[in-house]
């Protein structure tokens, strides 16, 4: 859907930032995005801070709240998926191969 | 009284759908589910909370296969793998498992949200007394998972437990969007971030979790 939504809007996307953040990633706002996601992960104080002032300066407040609720959302989902095994079925897989070589992501599937 | 959150430490205000999204999930927290008391699903959340800041946690009645798998869920869910949930399935059951990755995964969201953030974690709520349910719907199978579930994608992954299934989804759009707004690309939630700025978010997350779904 990044690939689809990206298109939508119009913007030269670069899904290889997904895996490596110091590539630009072709969205407005995009790098501080992944930035916040990974000093939240890193229990970065500096690094939370840093990245929420990129966010509130070039998208807004409300892009922050958004950020932060959308990474909520996913830390659940993810825990979901791990926990009752749920697997996305083969059709989606073959859909995105092409971004998972990208990304390098094809370890990550479980059965 | 519903609980009041307060986000403090946040640098921004927060909407009123979120904080109203984390209040009713924090009133699921304190209920009685299908088959734990208020008491032992806030001892399970206590737990994994401390299992992720290294404080000892407090001693408690609950099988340790189950807290165990709660807390390894919640601290670094890459490590559970289906061998880890069957176990704890033969000693608790899968409805108790079920309610456990529940209860975990949903504390993943509004902690996750508050460190975002970098507001101070809310403190859990008090449970309510009363009996666990049993409200369990019979006869689901194993589709290729760890635990029983009816056909379909992530929103229906927790229906073992009806009332959890359902507190669950209801989480999603405040925190990501409406499940019917989903199948729009072009969704732009005006002012704030648009779908593939959202996407960049969940992609990254779900990477770093080592989470393929």
């Amino acid at each position: 859907m990044l690939r689809v939504s990206a298109l939508a809007f119009g913007y030269d996307l670069n899904i290889a930032g997904i895996g490596d953040p110091s590539i630009a990633i072709g969205v407005p706002g995009g790098n501080h995005l992944l930035a916040l996601v990974d000093a939240t992960m890193a229990g970065s104080p500096d690094g939370i801070t840093d990245s929420q002032r990129a966010i509130i300066d070039e998208l807004g407040p409300e892009s922050l709240v958004d950020a932060a609720s959308v990474f909520g959302n996913f830390e659940m989902m993810n825990r979901v998926a791990e926990g009752t095994g749920i697997s996305i079925p083969a059709q989606a897989i073959d859909r995105m191969k092409d971004t998972i070589d990208k990304l390098g992501i094809d370890s990550l599937q479980k059965s | 009284m519903a609980h009041v959150f307060e986000f403090k430490g946040s640098p921004v205000p927060i909407r009123d759908d979120l904080k109203d999204a984390y209040t009713r999930l924090w009133s699921h927290l304190a209920e009685p589910g299908p088959t734990l008391t208020g008491t032992q699903r806030l001892e399970i959340a206590a737990h994994v909370r401390m299992a992720r800041s290294g404080d000892t946690p407090q001693p408690n009645d609950l099988p340790s296969s189950l807290l165990t798998l709660a807390a390894t869920l919640f601290v670094d869910p890459s490590r559970v793998d289906g061998p880890m949930v069957l176990q704890t399935t033969e000693a608790v059951g899968d409805p108790m498992v079920v309610e456990a990755i529940s209860i975990a995964s949903m504390l993943s969201a509004v902690d996750g949200a508050h460190a975002a953030l970098g507001a101070d974690l809310e403190p859990l709520p008090s449970p309510l007394v009363g009996n666990p349910t049993d409200e369990i719907t019979r006869g689901l199978k194993r589709r290729h998972t760890h635990v029983p579930m009816p056909a379909g994608a992530i929103p229906i992954a927790l229906d073992l437990l009806p009332s959890v299934g359902k507190a669950f989804r209801n989480s999603f759009g405040p925190q990501y969007m409406m499940e019917h707004e989903m199948a729009s690309a072009d969704f732009d939630r005006t002012p704030g971030l648009n779908r593939a700025q959202i996407e960049i978010v969940s992609s990254r997350t779900s990477l770093r979790n080592k989470c393929f779904y």
